[in-house]
Parts: structure tokens; C-alpha cells; sequence
């Protein structure tokens, strides 16, 4: 033992707090800020490969449809409906999440998957929509590249929010894996907005650019 | 307890209102250190054998291993760089053959910057950012490990293509056509190209994970304005990673689709574009010579406040300059391509920009002569590095404000003038700082100082060779020798400096070999070093060399930005973190107030398990593009396991052989389950 000295205890703090009390709400801020950073330069490749193109997308040259090359939009307007719907319950998840919800938790993360599921289904329909293959020319290139590396994110936040679901059904409702919950959600927005503007440069710089 | 407030209580809470408002009580105990260290070591003790060493998340251990790893790294490149002065010493040469100059010259570019340059900053701030903030570990210790493994791969496969004789070709920036499928067949681009992915993982994770350790796990009282300027420089080089390396990372993806699923970013005949790599390429290529030199200025600011013996002049310009370098780096990519067809409008914007940066570079030289003027100096060999980076930078800044010119640049533009700036600013921005903060810090990482007579030979014979390699170049580069010819006529009349670089070569290879021997010898006879040998203001002076797994035995309390100097006679401690499991305390971003604390995970298997399912992909990559789907699988089972893992944050031992013992500690400890109260 040594003499007395002044200490500042910290045993009665709490374990877990929300958003910027958490280190792992900013890891996820780094992650998207670097995913953020990688969208903003694929749309800034998007709009150099297109000064090389009076046409854009280039006309098709041969059946199903001479010249008509748009990009269909059923399939992607529908998208931005469930990516922005499926937010709703992950919105209600984050909420209940806080309050310790367990019950409101589960139903609302099925809900997400089942958004997360039908957005990656649709997504396969919009890969379709594009009139030219990835190998056809660089408009292919660009668009498929883009829309693949969205779908990366859709799939990987729907996996994760998958664990989490599997977490709180099977283990306990613990208050880090409620934190992981409202952090999960905070990518979940994300990969729901930044659809938005990729949404409106791939399907309406060819209708209107 | 506010009556018992001593003095010295008093003033730190008033120097400090944070601490007041958040109720933060200060209290007298009495300190069992020896019993609490003991129980601490126990909980954050390293496992051993071949599965510890692929479990362990120990930053200094992760941060050793970056720093050993790269340093091999930098030895192979040294040797690559060794072959071509060989081959280059005296006109129609014919040692090396064009085609395995080719893969040298790359292979030592890509290892300088990719395995060398970036991982070895990151690691030297790995390993003494935590200790310079006052915590046990990083914030995420396990992605940490799992950064070190992808990068260890990454490097090794770029390695075994290079001794496959399938070594990458194209140069160190893989310019497409070159580089492209139709003029560079064969597997050596696609290897290239991925180690790009691996390299860049690593450094991503670790600039998150250096980003929030720095925000969420400061010690109590070390507020932004206290923060110490390598730490400073190491969140902002950080920050340019997690905005830069994107870039490298489509600008490879980019090129690996157009070599291996033929798509057509980089195929002008299909609506591509060659230019467009330039761009992508540079837009990240520029930002990573500051995120090697600005971790630099780190090394020199820290070396320079202990060895003037002074609080350094211009703490704030310091930092805002750096944060001015930060941004303005993003804004130079173009002045690497004015040799293309650029609008006029936009070179001039570029050569404007290029030559800004010299602002907050000459803010910084002038803040460190002044912080040098009036200090008591100790001329020791991390003074003489930083005083030698000073001199070869400068010389490397000038020149890159004559390349900033246009006109300028279009005459010299892939000469040895610029492989002579690109190595003035490197090797003397960064390399030098290096070794200067290497003699620094080796009694913290090893317990023993490394020779001072040793080291004056090592500096010394790097200073001299260094200048003897490639000052001549300079010459070389204006006489009309350009970059990349892998032998010349003896009627170019360039023998002469070109033998004198390579008879620098041998001198600065012994000034390195100087340095390995000097560090083997320090291991085992170097003079042991004590906690703090130089008298230094920074927290990780304030613990054993070389450090206990757990850092601090108690966190610290920080009273002013040198820790050290402007601690108080009692200044407090933090008590009440749990000591049988690794538990760690959170503040604030901006003031470092106690928020809450945290348990930090323990070992696991599964970083390794996803850096394995990591190189499925990528390597397997460049022969099939199923191989992707393939380690997506993996990597979610791996990431599946991870998630349902053990945190292991508990000490193992103890857990299992006493299960009692556990709860009295809490009880010791006084630990209320507060666990609902957000």
C-alpha cells in the first residue's frame, strides 16, 4: 500500500450509451465515409465516360427495340419505394432498440428483411433493365458497376441486420447488441439514400442530361 | 466530497469545467498498484504459440508486426533499388535483362509505397497512439488484426508473383493502355492490381481505427487542444486515407474488370476513356505522398518539443496547418498528368494549387526553426535525422514548385529530375523522420537505447549516400535521361553521375545496414532505458519500457498539452475500471470527459478466418470471377463467427478456475449495473 492519492473513480458509469457516445456509431461513419467517398468518385467517372458519347446511352443497332437504349424505369422507381419504405421499420427497430423493445425489435427487423429481400429481387430486374451488357461499351461498364456495387451494400446491411435478427431471437437482448441495433440502422438510412441520387443519374441523365 | 478538494483539485477543476459540470468527483484512496498490475496482467496476458500468434489483438503487438513487416518490406525494395544502380553504373550494361528491370523497377516502387511507405507510419501510430492518449488498446482491436493479416497477404502474393517470374511490369502507377488487356497480357497486372485491394484494406481499417481510438478513448482532461501533434497528425493522415484510397481502389477494380471480364472503362474503341485512370489514379496518388509525409511531421514535431526541451512554437498554426495540407492535397492531383491534353484554365488552376501547398509547409519549417531557436538543444541522433529532413525536404520542396509549372514540367516531365523530387520529398520527408523517431522510440518499443555513436554513423552515412544517389539526378534528369530505360549509350555522356549515385547506393545501403546492427546489438546490450530516457513530455513516457499489455496500471489524467511537463505534483488517476476483464474508459470528442465505460474484446480466431476468406477473393480473383462469389461466402461465414463469437474480454483463467473471485472484484470495485441508463 502507498500513500493516499487522488483518484477519480469510474466504477459507478454507465456500460453503453447511443450514437456519438459509441466508438462502434463512429466506426460506422468511417465505413460510410469511405463509401461515400467511393459513390461520389463513380459518379464523377459516370459523367467523364460521358463526354465521350453525343448519345448517352449510345442507340442500339439491332432488335428488341432499334434506338430505344433508356434504361427502364419500372423496376427502379418501384426500388426507390421499398428502400425508402423499408426504412419505416427499421426507424420503429432504432426507436424500440433505445427504449428495449425486445418484441418490437424483432417483428420490425423481419419486416427489414423482408424489404431487404424484395430491394436486392428488384435489383435483379433493374441489372435487366439496362439495355447493354457490362462487355458491351463503357455506358455498360459504368452502370453495371454502379448498380453492382449498391447492390454489394444492400445485400451486406441485410446480412447484417440478418445477425441481428438471429441475435435477438436466439441470445439475449443485451444492451451492446442494442447499440449494434440503432448502428445497423444508421447504414440502413444510408443505403437507402444514397440511392436516391444514384437513382436519378443513371435513369434520368440519359432521359434529360 | 467537494470540501476535500485540495488546492491542486481545485485549480485542475477550474482549469477544466468540463470535469466540474459533468460532476466528475475527484477522491483520495489509498492504491494497491502492485496487486492491480498484477491482476491486469493476468487479464490482458498474451497467449502463446502459433494459435496466440494468430489470435492476438494487442495494438503493439499488431503495430510491431506492421513495423517489422514493412521494414522487411523496405529491405526488399532496398535491394531492388540496389540492382537497378548496379545495372545502371556504367553505360551498356547487361546484368539485369529489359524484361526483369521492368518487374524491379516496379516491384520496388509499388513495395516503397503500398508495403512500405504507408504501413509503417500506420503502424508507428498503432502502436504509440494509444499510449500517447491514455488507454489500454484500440477501438476495435479485432479489425486490427484483421488489417495487419490482409496486408500481410496482400504483400506476400504480390511476392510469390515476383518470384514466379509473374511479377508486375508496368510501373509502380500501372498506367493503362500499358497496363491494360491488350498490351499486357498474362497474370502480372491482375496481381498488381489486387494487391492494391489488400494493401488499401488494411490501411482503411486502420485510419478508422486510428479515427476513433483518438475521438472516444482520450484520457480524461486531454481535450483537442491538448492533443499531441503526432497524434494530430496521425487523425488527420487518417482522414486522407478514408478519402483517398477509394480512388485506388476503383481505379484497380477498374482495371482488373477491363482485364478480366472485359468491361471497357479504359477501352477508348468502346466509348472508355486512358485518361480516366490518370485521373482516378492520381486523385488518390497525390494524397498518399501526404499521408506518408504528413505521419512524418508527426515524428519531427514530437522530436523536436523533447530535444529543444521547450513547448513548441505555434501549437495551433502547427495543427491547422496540417489540416491545410490535408485539404489542399486533394487538389494537386492534375499537376502528375500535365504531360496530357488538359484545358489550359485547369492547368493553371492546378500549378495555383501546387504551389499553395508551400504555405502551411513553410508555416511548419518556420514554427519548428523557431521552436529550435530558442531551446537548449541535445544534438542527439533523432535531432540529427530530423535536423537532415529538414535540409534534403527543403531542397525536395523547391523543386516541386519548379515541377508545379507547366512549362517546366513538360520538359522534364518522366526524367530523373522528378525521380530525384519524388526521393528528395520520400526519402527525406518521411524515410529520415523514420529513423530519427526509430532512435526515439526504440527504448519505449524494446527497453534498451540504441547506440548514440552508432547512430551518428548510421545518420551520417545515410546523409551523405542518400545526397550521393540522387542529387546527381537532378543533372542526370535535365541532361535528357529518362525515367525507366533500363541501360543507355555511352555517347549520352551520363556515366559519370550515374556511377556516382550508384557508389551512393553502397553508401546509403551501409548506413542501413548501420542501423540493423546498431538495433540487433541494442536488443540484447543496448543501455536499458528506464521509462522516460529523454526527459519527453508525452503520456507514453509515463509507463514501463517497453509497456505492459495493458499500458497504464491506472489511466492518467491529463492537466495540459505535455502531459509530463505540466502535470500536477498529485495529479489524479483513474480508478474503478474492472481489472479481470479489459475494459477501457470512453470520453468526449471535444473535451475528453468521462462518458462511459466499455469492454474491448480479447483474442479470437475469426480476424484471421475473414482475411483468409478476404484472399479467396482477391487472389483466386484473377483467374476467375466466381472466385469472388466463392469468398463472399466465406467472408460472411467468417463474419458470422465472428459475431457470434466470445468477446474473450474476461481473463480465461480466472474466469474458469474461480467463478467467485469475479463477483468480489465487482463487488471490491464497487461496480452498480447501471447498464439501462443511456
Amino acid at each position: 500500500m502507498s500513500a493516499p492519492r487522488n483518484v477519480i473513480d469510474v466504477s459507478d458509469m454507465p456500460h453503453h450509451t447511443f450514437d456519438v457516445g459509441e466508438p462502434v456509431w463512429w466506426g460506422n461513419w468511417g465505413l460510410l465515409a469511405i463509401e461515400t467517398t467511393m459513390f461520389g468518385i463513380l459518379v464523377a467517372t459516370y459523367f467523364y465516360l460521358r463526354q465521350n458519347y453525343q448519345l448517352w446511352p449510345p442507340p442500339l443497332t439491332s432488335s428488341p427495340q432499334p434506338f430505344d437504349s433508356l434504361p427502364d424505369l419500372t423496376a427502379a422507381t418501384a426500388n426507390v419505394f421499398v428502400l425508402l419504405l423499408s426504412c419505416v421499420p427499421m426507424i420503429l427497430a432504432d426507436r424500440a432498440a433505445r427504449r428495449g423493445d425486445r418484441r418490437t425489435v424483432q417483428i420490425a427487423l423481419v419486416l427489414c428483411l423482408a424489404f431487404g429481400v424484395a430491394a436486392m429481387v428488384l435489383r435483379g430486374y433493374e441489372f435487366r433493365a439496362v439495355k447493354f451488357r457490362w462487355d458491351a461499351n463503357a455506358y455498360g461498364s459504368i452502370v453495371w458497376f454502379t448498380l453492382g456495387m449498391h447492390a454489394a451494400h444492400l445485400l451486406t446491411v441485410t446480412l447484417e441486420a440478418f445477425l441481428l435478427t438471429l441475435w435477438v431471437f436466439l441470445r439475449k437482448f443485451d444492451m451492446k447488441h442494442r447499440v449494434d441495433i440503432t448502428v445497423v440502422a444508421v447504414y440502413w438510412y444510408w443505403v437507402a439514400a444514397v440511392w436516391l441520387p444514384l437513382y436519378a443519374m443513371l435513369y434520368f441523365v440519359p432521359r434529360f442530361g | 466530497m467537494a470540501e476535500k478538494h485540495t488546492e491542486e483539485e481545485k485549480t485542475l477543476l477550474a482549469r477544466n469545467p468540463a470535469l466540474a459540470r459533468r460532476r466528475v468527483q475527484t477522491d483520495r484512496r489509498e492504491l494497491d498498484e502492485a496487486a492491480d498490475g498484477r491482476e491486469l496482467a493476468r487479464t490482458w496476458a498474451k497467449v502463446h504459440g502459433l494459435y496466440g500468434w494468430l489470435t492476438n489483438t494487442e495494438h503493439k503487438v499488431i503495430a510491431t508486426r506492421y513495423i517489422v513487416t514493412a521494414f522487411i518490406f523496405f529491405l526488399l525494395g532496398g535491394v531492388e533499388a540496389a540492382l537497378m544502380r548496379m545495372q545502371l553504373a556504367r553505360p551498356e550494361s547487361h546484368i539485369l535483362n529489359p524484361d526483369f528491370y521492368n518487374q524491379i523497377f516496379t516491384m520496388h516502387g509499388t513495395t516503397m509505397m503500398f508495403l512500405f511507405a504507408v504501413p509503417i507510419m500506420e503502424g508507428m501510430g498503432l502502436y504509440l497512439v494509444p499510449l500517447m492518449i491514455g488507454t489500454r488498446n484500440v477501438a476495435f482491436p479485432r479489425m486490427n488484426a484483421y488489417g495487419y493479416f490482409t496486408f500481410l497477404i496482400g504483400g506476400i502474393f504480390l511476392y510469390t508473383g515476383f518470384f514466379l517470374h509473374v511479377g508486375p511490369d508496368t510501373g509502380w502507377f500501372s498506367y493503362v493502355p500499358l497496363a491494360g488487356p491488350g498490351y499486357a497480357p498474362g497474370k502480372r497486372v491482375d496481381i498488381w492490381a489486387q494487391m492494391i485491394t489488400f494493401t488499401e484494406i488494411a490501411a482503411l481499417v486502420g485510419a478508422v481505427e486510428i479515427v476513433v481510438t483518438v475521438f472516444k478513448q482520450r484520457a480524461v482532461g486531454m481535450s483537442l487542444n491538448r492533443v499531441p501533434l503526432f497524434v494530430w497528425a496521425q487523425v488527420i493522415t487518417a482522414f486522407m486515407i478514408i478519402f483517398a484510397m477509394p480512388a485506388v481502389m476503383l481505379a484497380s477494380s477498374f482495371l482488373a474488370s477491363d482485364r478480366l471480364i472485359d468491361t471497357h472503362f479504359f477501352n477508348p474503341a468502346e466509348g472508355g476513356d486512358a485518361l480516366l485512370y490518370q485521373h482516378v489514379f492520381w486523385f488518390f496518388g497525390h494524397p498518399e505522398v501526404y499521408i506518408i509525409f504528413i505521419p512524418a511531421l508527426g515524428f519531427v514535431s514530437a522530436i523536436i518539443v523533447a530535444f529543444a526541451r521547450r513547448k513548441i512554437f505555434g501549437y495551433t498554426a502547427m495543427v491547422l496547418a496540417l489540416i491545410a495540407t490535408a485539404f489542399l492535397g486533394f487538389g494537386l492531383w492534375v499537376h502528375h498528368m500535365f504531360a496530357t491534353p488538359l484545358p489550359q484554365l485547369g492547368q493553371s488552376f492546378f500549378t495555383g494549387a501546387s504551389m499553395m501547398i508551400a504555405i502551411p509547409s513553410g508555416v511548419q519549417i518556420f514554427c519548428w526553426l523557431a521552436t529550435l531557436w530558442g531551446g537548449k538543444l541535445r544534438l542527439k541522433t533523432p535531432l540529427l535525422f530530423v535536423l537532415g529532413f529538414v535540409a534534403i525536404f527543403v531542397l525536395g520542396g523547391l523543386t516541386g514548385v519548379m515541377l508545379a509549372s507547366v512549362p517546366l514540367d513538360l520538359q522534364i516531365h518522366d526524367t530523373y529530375f522528378v525521380v530525384a523530387h519524388l526521393h528528395y520529398v520520400l526519402i527525406g520527408g518521411a524515410v529520415f523522420p523514420l529513423f530519427g523517431a526509430f532512435y526515439y522510440w526504440m527504448p519505449k518499443f524494446t527497453g534498451r537505447m540504441l547506440s548514440e555513436r552508432a547512430g551518428r554513423w548510421n545518420f551520417w552515412l545515410m546523409f551523405v549516400g542518400f545526397n550521393l544517389v540522387f542529387f546527381p539526378m537532378h543533372q542526370l534528369g535535365l541532361k535528357g535521361m529518362t525515367r525507366r530505360i533500363y541501360t543507355y549509350l555511352p555517347q549520352t555522356g551520363w556515366g559519370d553521375l550515374n556511377l556516382t549515385a550508384s557508389v551512393g547506393a553502397l553508401v546509403l545501403t551501409a548506413g542501413v545496414a548501420v542501423f540493423i546492427f546498431n538495433f540487433l546489438w541494442a536488443r540484447r546490450r543496448g543501455e536499458v532505458a528506464g521509462d522516460n530516457p529523454w526527459h519527453a513530455d508525452g503520456l507514453e513516457w509515463a509507463t514501463t519500457s517497453p509497456p505492459p499489455d495493458y499500458n497504464f496500471a491506472y489511466l492518467p489524467v491529463v492537466q495540459g498539452r505535455y502531459a509530463l511537463w505540466e502535470a500536477k505534483e498529485d495529479a489524479p488517476v483513474v480508478v474503478g475500471l474492472k481489472t479481470d476483464c479489459r475494459e477501457v474508459l470512453v470520453t468526449t470528442v471535444l473535451d475528453a470527459e468521462p462518458g462511459h465505460v466499455y469492454q474491448l474484446p480479447g483474442p479470437s480466431i475469426w480476424p484471421f478466418a475473414l482475411a483468409l476468406a478476404t484472399a479467396v477473393a482477391f487472389t483466386f480473383g484473377i483467374f476467375t470471377p466466381y472466385a469472388f462469389a466463392v469468398g463472399a461466402v466465406c467472408a460472411f461465414a467468417a463474419f458470422a463467427g465472428w459475431f457470434f463469437s466470445n468477446p474473450n474480454s474476461e481473463n480465461a483463467e480466472a474466469k474458469a478456475a474461480t467463478p467467485k473471485e469475479t463477483t468480489t472484484k465487482r463487488e471490491r470495485t464497487g461496480r452498480i449495473a447501471v447498464e439501462g441508463e443511456a
